[in-house]
């Protein structure tokens, strides 16, 4: 049935300036906040915004992203007309089958999926990316501008615009320049990777960009600049709400932290909720002895020991004598008695022996404070992992 | 495999649970953060492999209807089979409008056990707080060749009126009732029998007036059938009186009895929302709690359990209290043994406190 937009998630890539964390499972699906996963927050987004069609396409390590999206069901994507679609890359008649190439080609790859539902608009999203944004709006802005593509910018600092793709807009409102990355930016704009395009510009640019054996086949590289050079009308959509970025293990802990303060991003707003497929646990155990101070707990967990601005998420145990500060516990995650984790993210599963210390405090040298351990990893009790280290596997622990 | 089918009653409001039922059935109350009672008996249920499920339900079921939806929450929202809801149907004008005994609930629902594709089915009440191995009841009942088999506790259950004498073989010689002075063990009123059986005790009910199962299981016994008891060993409470309640949320902060209710391999399922992670901030000080997600606490609790949304401000102090979904409870509020119902709003300075034995129940939407 015809649409008016269909949503593609771009959810192949293996992000790995994550290291560790993604060595076994795709970006979009590393836990987040305690009770989420980062993909929670693209899908939920276009379920509040009344977008029922979602093509996820996966390429690295997807099979527990699959069982995560599942029907679509927690985010009330599975509806009879539309959900929410898998999409990896695949074969074709008399073709060997490729890869996705880039985010442009990975569109390309699936037009036949778009054509399916023969919309009005393509709304493209990325799987890194901790916001709230209601597309109808961005969609409505992209009507009323009469665009063919719109790109939703955010105000960032001088300093920090030399790190993002750069919108440089003309008097009359419209984009007329895009600089990935520059060294001296002439504006402040810079894309968060969320594109509206009319569906039959998006189609005949990404068929001719796929018959350019230069291209690098990305959007921001090729098909903005492409209809740029072409005189398209490109409109930038003015987002001033929370978004960061969780491409690095930096930006990751950092946008954990923020989930501790709740006037930087509301997600307790009953009107446009994060919904997230939950284990199914009994709630929360805080104990006799416990101390829980500017954290969040998620259900399932066991806290015995002293948690300070920490994030715990689901089925996490902290034992009784053991101290978290400035850490991430993803699901699963232990900490047993006497161990000490300060300013790390520990992986799913990851069980911390007594005694072990993970992390140090950041003491403002290179590489110091945060420590990131992998999922399912035992470190030996009083395993000692020294600050900034990366660790995949038991193994490195025990020398 | 044997085909199991399930019947759950969901249509008494204890007198005894007072306020807490005014406005749902014992079954849709909530419970330990999370859940309605009835959870327990449906979680028993699917993880046991039941595909079919009927709730029987006759008065105040608008709460329990929310909850229980299409059963998506329980895997029973399927094309065959799953959940069925039976309302009160072909009921006479002159009934009283309250069911006397579960075997008149059951000649209602006559129909849908007769087209039902069950070989044994499980008769369970909906407020009973116990995770029942109910796959390891039914192969005890096949591999003993039993006619009934009635779940039963060897442990004292508060507020029993269930007991059976039961000898060597496991079978049940004699029905105490409420008599017996803790001999023998106590039934959990859950029964296993064959669909043949059950309608025969349907025909024998219709024919002779009696309204009970226990009266059928007596009639069973007198006839020579083989009535057995299965012991559940684990945890195991009824929810039928005030006290009851408050006793089995505490429960709940005992480690021992918290595991023996949720066991990894047999999930106990709820109706899911989205609920953010509980936010403890810089004055919390929380002590021996069950805390839901959802929550906002800058208060300090002991001994308490909190469901989903609950908001505990700078100040508030709760000892041995048990808080339902989305109240509020302001600064510098006391409470100790309090009861409050879902979206209760509790203004600054309220001090409140009940007793162990008589706690305070602060009922549904109240504005203190």
């Amino acid at each position: 049935m015809k649409k008016q937009c269909v949503a593609m998630l771009l959810a192949g890539g293996q992000g790995s300036r994550l290291y560790a964390l993604t060595s076994r499972e795709a970006k979009p699906s590393v836990p987040f906040g305690g009770k989420y996963r980062i993909i929670d927050f693209p899908l939920s987004n276009c379920a509040n915004s009344g977008i029922d069609t979602v093509g996820v396409l996966t390429q690295y390590r997807p099979m527990k992203l699959n069982s995560y999206i599942g029907s679509g069901q927690p985010w009330d994507l599975d509806c009879a007309d539309g959900g929410v679609y898998i999409l990896p890359p695949y074969q074709s008649a008399g073709e060997k089958g490729s890869w996705f190439s880039g985010t442009a080609n990975a569109i390309y790859q699936n037009l036949d999926f778009i054509s399916l539902y023969d919309p009005e608009y393509v709304l493209i999203l990325s799987g890194d990316h901790i916001y709230k944004m209601d597309y109808s709006q961005m969609i409505a802005e992209h009507e009323k501008a009469g665009a063919a593509c719109t790109i939703a910018v955010i105000q960032v600092s001088l300093e920090d615009a030399t790190r993002f793709g750069i919108m440089n807009v003309g008097e009359d409102g419209y984009i007329n320049e895009f600089e990935e990355k520059p060294k001296h930016p002439k504006s402040t704009l810079a894309s968060m990777g969320i594109y509206v395009f009319t569906w039959e510009k998006l189609r005949s640019y990404l068929i001719a960009d796929e018959a350019d054996p230069n291209s690098a086949k990305d959007f921001g590289k090729n098909i903005i600049p492409a209809m740029l050079c072409a005189g398209e009308k490109l409109w930038p959509y003015r987002f001033s709400g929370y978004w960061r970025d969780v491409g690095t293990i930096t930006s990751l802990w950092d946008a954990n932290m923020d989930m501790l303060s709740p006037d930087l991003i509301n997600l307790y707003d009953a009107d446009w909720p994060i919904c997230a497929r939950s284990p199914i646990l009994p709630p929360q155990y805080v104990g006799p002895d416990a101390e829980i101070i500017h954290s969040i707990v998620t259900e399932g967990s066991v806290v015995n020991g002293h948690v300070e601005n920490s994030v715990l998420s689901s089925g996490a145990e902290v034992e009784a004598g053991a101290t978290v500060y400035y850490s991430i516990l993803m699901p699963g995650a232990q900490v047993k008695s006497g161990a000490r984790v300060e300013y790390a993210i520990i992986g799913e599963n990851t069980v911390i022996e007594e005694t072990a210390a993970v992390g140090a405090a950041p003491d403002g040298s290179e590489g110091g404070g945060g420590a990131t351990c992998g999922p399912d990893l035992e470190f030996p009790a009083g395993a000692k992992v020294p600050a900034g280290a990366m660790v995949y596997t038991s193994e490195e622990v025990q020398k | 495999m044997t085909e199991l089918s399930g019947i759950i009653y969901a249509y008494l409001s204890t007198p005894r649970l007072g306020e807490l039922v005014s406005q749902r059935t014992s079954a849709s109350l909530p419970f330990c953060g999370r859940y309605r009672l009835i959870d327990f008996p449906l979680s028993s249920m699917t993880n046991a492999g039941v595909r079919n499920v009927g709730v029987i339900m006759q008065r105040d079921y608008q709460s329990l209807l929310d909850h229980l939806g299409s059963g998506k929450d329980w895997d029973l929202s399927r094309r065959r089979g799953g959940l069925r809801l039976l309302p009160p149907f072909g009921l006479p004008n002159s009934h009283s409008g309250a069911y006397e005994g579960n075997l008149e609930a059951l000649q209602v629902v006559r129909s849908y056990i007769e087209d039902n594709p069950g070989e044994l089915f499980i008769l369970s009440r909906g407020d009973l707080v116990a995770n029942l191995d109910l796959r390891a009841v039914a192969e005890y009942h096949m591999d003993k060749g039993m006619d009934i088999t009635a779940v039963c506790t060897d442990k004292p259950l508060l507020g029993e009126k269930n007991r059976f004498l039961v000898n060597t073989d496991g079978l049940i010689s004699q029905i105490l009732g409420d008599r017996g002075g803790g001999q023998g063990v106590a039934g959990l009123c859950v029964y296993l029998l064959s669909k043949e059986l059950l309608l025969d005790m349907l025909d024998w009910s219709a024919a002779t007036g009696k309204l009970h199962f226990r009266d059928g299981m007596r009639w069973y016994l007198e006839n020579g059938r083989r009535v057995g008891a299965y012991i559940h060993k684990g945890y195991c409470a009824q929810v039928t009186t005030v006290q009851e309640f408050y006793q089995a949320n505490m429960d709940m902060l005992d480690s021992g009895k918290r595991e023996s209710l949720f066991p990894r391999e047999r999930p106990i399922r709820t109706k899911e929302r989205a609920d953010v992670s509980t936010y403890y901030g810089e004055h919390a000080k929380v002590h021996n709690c069950m805390v839901a997600d959802g929550c906002y606490i800058e208060g300090d609790l002991e001994n308490c359990v909190l469901s989903r949304g609950v908001r505990i401000e700078k100040g508030a102090k709760l000892k041995n209290c048990v808080v339902m979904q989305d109240s509020v409870v302001a600064e510098n509020a006391i409470f100790q043994y309090v009861i409050s119902d879902k979206d209760v709003a509790v203004s600054p300075y309220t001090t409140l406190t009940g007793s162990p034995r008589l706690p305070l129940v602060i009922p549904k939407g109240s504005k203190l």
